[in-house]
């Protein structure tokens, strides 16, 4: 019982903090929170189905062109329903227009292939043991995700460049620093971590719609938890959720776990607005 | 397949421009259609039975027409897709009552929406007939007029705790479902069922389907000493995991339960073919293939029927497609005796007795509207499903 | 003074019967048409404008928290799930012994005002994506939980809806039951939006700061408003489980939500004619365009993309035929200072700060800082960017609390880093960009200086009882005379987005004027401004300080600042670099080395 709440609570725990990286991407960026997170891990789990399972390409061509797919929504979003709301972001239309995107895919989604879940292939042909391939696929991309964020943050040009846009967008630009194609760049890069999450997770949570609605919530607590911006934050906060979620499962059972982990949700929130590690935002006069 | 909501099937060209206009044209040839409101879920998320129900439907309003109609009559399919949203169910009512003036209501097809729209059909008088399983949808006092050619949760019910008591032998039992309507309503009227033929529930829960780890229940269950699993929900997702949960913890267990743990839905969810092993659900006698391997003469005919007109049955299941073919035909073949007035349909079928359908035999009288009788309702095993049929579990004589 | 006239000319703000007929014009011929409709006899289309009328007591409510708060709430469908359990439980007595359903309806809207706070509460202290979250996992924990209650909630089977019994029986009587209840509500939401309560709403959302200096108490009116929205969600949900007929957890989908949302955009925030054109579009369209069914969620949410990206203000925009003629293009802004002895006056007091430090980080902005603004003087405040300038105006009015020293007003002691108390001291300010409401016409952006000064309650502004219109007809004139004086007066009517920023400045300070303060800051009031109207400007404020209200001046443009200044503080790096008569200042060595570079 203990193994079964540790590997699937860190599991499902790593799919939630890829997807709360996926919203920090963003939101570094931009400044903006934006509902296509959890469109993205959803159409991680679809695509991948629909080329390896349906399709018969090879898992690795499959599993390319899924991040592939993933960057070119992220790419998309930051054109169609970013860019153009960023001006007047006090006004926050940037929370319509985003969740006017997701919600366009989500029904496309459902129309075009189906409101079952349906079977996601398994990546790796070899035989299972209790720690299986579906849990540790997902942390093994959480683990990978960070390590290359942190790389791309603290080594490379671009990274640092990232990063500057992130602390302050006047003084990048006044630097000279290319602001919209990094945010162009950052917010094809959270497509490719958020299609990553909804692919290793494929096995554990299937190819399904609704699967957006639920990675949207439960992806953005732990950003909520570890305070925005915040990848450590993130992954702490995820990990924590997944195995909170999942013993409360065990002993308290379903329904429960929803009202509890929402209950805990809004008490943080309430009491920490800023997240649990996070510091509080200054004034805008 | 069209994703048309209003489509209007009919054998002349007449019948849709009749509709067009919103009355019925005087015209001095063709005699009055016979109208029937249907209310399927075409779309949405439980529409897999709408749509292999809606097979069924139209290849009898195809061939009745095809044959020249009921005495003379043309059957006028006026439909609605319903969405699965009871919200569209009640907008759906209103339009075929209210200003098609439909003759007769065929559907809706899940509970969910009869729920909300059987009372509003009832309120304008017009005749009902409709396949959902929830007990409080029949009420000779309160809906006059409302009739169900189906199994009720009650007879479903009972027949796999008979299965399951009575036939397997097991005493401890685990109930599970889904949170949605029909699963907790389900659960909630097994359980005293159970416990009053013995049996002991061991354990009872409704589980989001959402939730894609089952373990923490199974192992619950396990703990408490369940001899057998009995789920009720029509998520296919959700019956799957409760397989392959069950396969990997290598439990010995039998499951036994609704309709759907036999759909291809769950088949393909399933990660191991022989997780589907000893899995029984709910089926009917009728459309069951015996122990010599061949379906009963109606259901065979009926076969025969859909390979011609090429309807395909290997996505969907036989006894959803003959339920269509069934309440169409159950409608001409009352028009034709008696008429198409409300009274007309009302007495007729209070009457009704061992009226020979593919999928069941009906009988009504004027205090049970519930035609399908409790020994027609069997359970067969999933892992033998081939063109949407199953063979009957053992332990039930052919 | 070149101006001769005294009163306000004729031409500006219509007002009278006219103007209130023009408005409710379109509202009245909607009633009349809804009226009448059971004369057509289609009892099928019966249905649906019944439910167009429950989604719309439900749309008019959340219209105040998303059209006019601007709060983005998107799960308001878990309010109607509670309302239409509320009445269904009690009227089929699952929980107590049986009431009457229209009793039920009141308990509904009750518990609906109850839950509509609980879940707004999070608004008061959270982001806004954070507060759609919440308002999200609210909808889905509802449905969970009516599931789970059986005993009271029949959980999936469900339970069945109230019926309405005399005098609304029948389908007729039922539809005019909505209609009555959907008619009050618009008539409600109407005086709201047309109250100071639905201005100050409205400036929370588009200029949250300017609403904190004018005295605007965002959590309380935010509470009001969420209990005022709750209340009628929970209406909503008893009339809904009636037309239902019978109610489960499936009929709660969030696509309602969804549905409810958009219609409030598609028509236009801000508007109440407009949200109510759009739940009337939205729950008639899947009736009539039958092809597309399956779709329409799909197509709300383009439409909604659609809407946010290409027409912001939606339906009411497009309606606003008003405000799309064009304005005289060469207009001047001629102040009227005689204008001002009818709006301002009193005793003013002295404001003084001592010994003030601010430091962000490490750095020092203000660094021990003493200034003195007598009564009646107009002051100035200069020195480099960086000196301190702003800072300064922001800790006096309240945006930045400092680490040591005080500030006075007279003998009262202002609370440190407390925006919204500063009006009640009678301190006005502008700002270096102008924060106006460009939604709004310029005579609403001014009245919302005058909002602490109304007397009449949330409920009287609703339901416009005799307080609430005397405060209403005071505003309306004080706000004339303000627009008047600054020279505005002809453009009263026209949307605020329309303007010239130099206008703008000009509608900040008769915002400014309407609290009839007592010390008046400004905030680079010129910049922007050509050199005819800097002079009009320098005449302008002149006349205020010697109306009675002293002015703290901060600007660039040296000819002002010594043409009207009496005094005049020069900064340099947080501290005092010179103080003194203007004269004084121009001869000040340092002062001109350092700054004025002649």
């Amino acid at each position: 019982m203990i193994e079964s709440i540790v590997s699937y609570g860190l599991a499902v725990g790593a799919v939630y903090a890829l997807i709360g990286i996926t919203y920090n991407v963003m939101f570094s960026a931009s400044r903006v929170f934006s509902f296509t997170a959890g469109m993205l891990g959803m159409l991680g789990g679809v695509l991948g189905a629909l080329f390896i399972g349906k399709l018969g390409l090879p898992t690795i061509v499959g599993f390319v062109l899924v991040l592939a797919c993933g960057a070119v929504l992220g790419v998309i979003t930051e054109i169609v329903a970013v860019r153009p709301v960023l001006k007047s972001i006090e006004q926050h239309l940037y929370v319509l227009s985003t969740l006017a995107f997701a919600l366009l895919i989500q029904q496309f989604t459902a129309i075009e292939w189906g409101t079952e879940a349906q079977p996601f292939p398994r990546l790796i042909p070899i035989s299972s043991g209790w720690f299986d391939q579906q849990f540790w696929l997902p942390l093994l991309a959480c683990a990978a995700t960070i390590v290359g964020l942190e790389l791309l943050y603290r080594r490379t040009l671009v990274g640092r460049a990232f990063l500057a846009i992130a602390e302050d967008s006047y003084a990048a630009r006044a630097l000279g620093l290319p602001e919209q194609r990094l945010r162009l760049a950052s917010f094809a890069l959270a497509g490719i971590i958020g299609a990553l999450a909804g692919f290793t997770g494929g096995e554990m949570l299937l190819a399904f719609f609704g699967n957006q609605a639920i990675l949207s919530f439960y992806g953005f607590v732990p950003v909520a938890l570890g305070g925005m911006g915040s990848n450590r934050g993130a992954v702490i906060g995820g990990l924590a959720l997944g195995l909170f979620q999942q013993a409360a499962n065990f002993l308290v059972g379903g329904i429960f776990a929803a009202v509890a982990v929402f209950v805990v949700f809004i008490a943080v929130l309430l009491l920490r607005p800023e997240g649990l590690a996070g510091a509080a935002a200054s004034r805008r006069v | 397949m069209s994703i048309k909501r209003r489509h209007v099937l009919s054998g002349s060209a007449a019948g849709v421009a009749s509709l067009a206009s919103g009355f019925v044209g005087p015209a001095i040839a063709a005699p009055e259609p016979i109208k029937v409101g249907y209310l399927p879920a075409l779309t949405g998320p439980s529409s897999s039975t709408g749509i292999g129900i809606n097979r069924g439907t139209e290849l009898a309003v195809n061939e009745i027409n095809a044959a020249g109609g009921v005495n003379g009559r043309k059957i006028e399919l006026i439909v609605r897709d319903t969405q699965s949203d009871p919200t569209k169910a009640v907008n759906g009512a209103a339009e075929l009552t209210k200003r098609q003036k439909v003759n007769i209501v065929w559907g809706p097809l899940n509970s969910g929406e009869s729920l909300a729209a059987v009372p509003l059909v009832a309120r304008d008088g017009i005749p009902q007939l409709h396949p959902c399983w929830v007990d409080s949808l029949t009420d000779v006092k309160k809906y006059p007029m409302c009739f169900r050619d189906a199994p009720t949760n009650q007879q479903i019910g009972a027949a796999a705790n008979h299965y399951v008591v009575d036939v397997l032998k097991r005493k401890k039992v685990a109930v599970v479902s889904d949170t949605t309507g029909y699963g907790t309503a389900s659960v909630e009227a097994y359980v005293p069922m159970l416990k009053e033929k013995g049996a002991t529930v061991v354990y009872q829960a409704n589980i989001d389907a959402a939730n894609p780890d089952l373990k923490p229940d199974m192992l619950r269950m396990r703990e408490a000493g369940a001899e057998a699993i009995m789920p009720w929900s029509v998520n296919a997702g959700f019956l799957a995991r409760i397989c392959n949960t069950r396969g990997k913890m290598e439990w010995d267990v039998p499951i036994v339960g609704q309709t759907t743990l036999g759909s291809g839905q769950t088949k393909a969810l399933l990660e191991k073919p022989e997780y589907w092993n000893k899995v029984y659900s709910n089926n009917f006698r009728n459309v069951c293939f015996g122990k010599d391997g061949k379906l009963p003469p109606r259901a065979t005919e009926f076969v025969e029927k859909l390979r011609k007109a090429k309807i395909d049955m290997g996505d969907t299941l036989l006894w959803w497609i003959a339920l269509g073919y069934d309440g169409i035909r159950l409608i001409a073949d009352t028009v034709k005796a008696a008429g198409s007035s409300p009274e007309q349909i009302t007495e007729y079928w209070n009457k009704l007795k061992d009226w020979p359908g593919v999928y069941g035999n009906i009988t009504f009288t004027p205090q049970q509207h519930n035609g399908f009788q409790d020994d027609e309702v069997v359970m067969c095993e999933v892992n033998s499903l081939r063109d949407g049929a199953f063979n009957l579990a053992p332990g039930y004589a052919s | 003074m070149e101006v001769t006239q005294t009163t306000i000319p004729r031409t500006s703000a219509r007002s009278g019967w006219l103007a209130s007929l023009e408005k409710a014009a379109p509202f009245l011929a909607l009633g009349l048409a809804a009226l009448a409709f059971p004369l057509l006899g289609d009892s099928y289309w019966g249905v649906i404008v019944t439910r167009a009328c429950v989604y719309w007591v439900l749309v008019a409510g959340l219209n105040m928290v998303v059209g006019f708060a601007g709060q983005i709430a998107i799960g308001w469908v878990g309010l109607l799930t509670l309302g239409a359990y509320t009445t269904s439980a009690m009227t089929a007595g699952t929980a107590m012994p049986e009431v009457s359903p229209y009793l039920a309806l009141v308990a509904a809207a009750a518990i609906g005002a109850l839950f509509g706070l609980i879940v707004g509460l999070p608004a008061l202290r959270l982001r806004t994506f954070y507060f759609a979250m919440a308002t999200l996992g609210f909808s889905t924990i509802v449905t969970q939980v009516a599931l789970a209650w059986k005993s009271v909630t029949g959980g999936g089977i469900g339970v069945a809806g109230p019926v309405f019994g005399w005098p609304f029986t029948g389908n007729w009587g039922f539809y005019y039951f909505c209609l009555l209840i959907a008619a009050l509500c618009t008539w409600m939401t109407i005086n709201i939006a047309g109250s100071r309560f639905g201005r100050a709403l409205v400036a929370i959302r588009d200029a949250e700061v300017a609403a904190e200096a004018s005295g605007i108490a965002k959590s309380q009116l935010l509470m009001t408003v969420f209990l005022f929205s709750g209340a009628l969600a929970g209406v909503a949900g008893g009339l809904f489980s009636s037309l239902q007929s019978y109610i489960t957890p499936d009929a709660f989908t969030f696509d309602l939500s969804v549905l409810f949302f958009i219609a409030i955009l598609i028509g236009g925030r801000g508007s109440v004619l407009g949200p109510l054109l759009g739940a009337l579009l939205l729950t008639a369209l899947p009736e009539v365009a039958a092809p597309l069914v399956a779709w329409s969620t799909f197509l709300y949410a383009a439409l909604l993309l659609a809407i946010v990206l290409a027409v912001p203000g939606g339906i009411a925009d497009l309606l606003d035929f008003k405000n799309r003629r064009p304005l005289e293009r060469h207009r001047e802004v001629v102040p009227r200072p005689e204008m001002l002895t009818r709006l301002l006056g009193g005793e003013g007091s002295v404001l003084s700060l001592a010994n003030v430090v601010l430091s962000f980080g490490g750095v020092r902005a203000i660094d021990g800082l003493d200034l003195d603004v007598r009564p009646g003087e107009v002051h100035g405040l200069i020195g480099p960017n960086g000196s301190g300038k702003t800072t300064t105006l922001n800790v006096i009015s309240g945006y930045y609390a400092p680490q040591s020293g005080s500030v006075r007003l007279g003998d009262a002691v202002l609370p440190p880093g407390a925006a919204r108390v500063r009006a009640s001291h009678r301190i006005a300010r502008t700002f270096q960009t102008p924060r106006v409401i460009g939604g709004a016409s310029v005579l609403d952006n001014v009245k919302i200086g005058g909002t602490i000064d109304g007397h009449g309650s949330f409920v009287e502004a609703m339901l416009t009882l005799p307080r609430h219109r005397r405060d209403e007809a005071v505003l309306r004139e004080r706000a004339l005379l303000a627009l008047s004086a600054v020279g505005l007066e002809s453009l009263a009517d026209v949307r605020a987005d329309r303007l010239q920023h130099s206008e703008l400045r000009f509608v900040e300070i008769a915002r400014a004027l309407m609290l009839a303060p007592s010390i008046l800051l400004l905030d680079e009031p010129a910049a922007g401004l050509s050199a005819e109207e800097i002079r009009r400007l320098g005449a302008l404020i002149k006349s205020i300080s010697r109306a009675g209200t002293s002015v703290l001046l901060v600007e660039h443009h040296a000819d002002l600042i010594f043409d009207i200044c009496d005094r005049v503080t020069v900064l340099n790096l947080g501290k005092v670099l010179a103080a003194g008569t203007p004269d004084e200042i121009r001869s000040h060595r340092e002062v001109v080395s350092a700054y004025l570079g002649a």
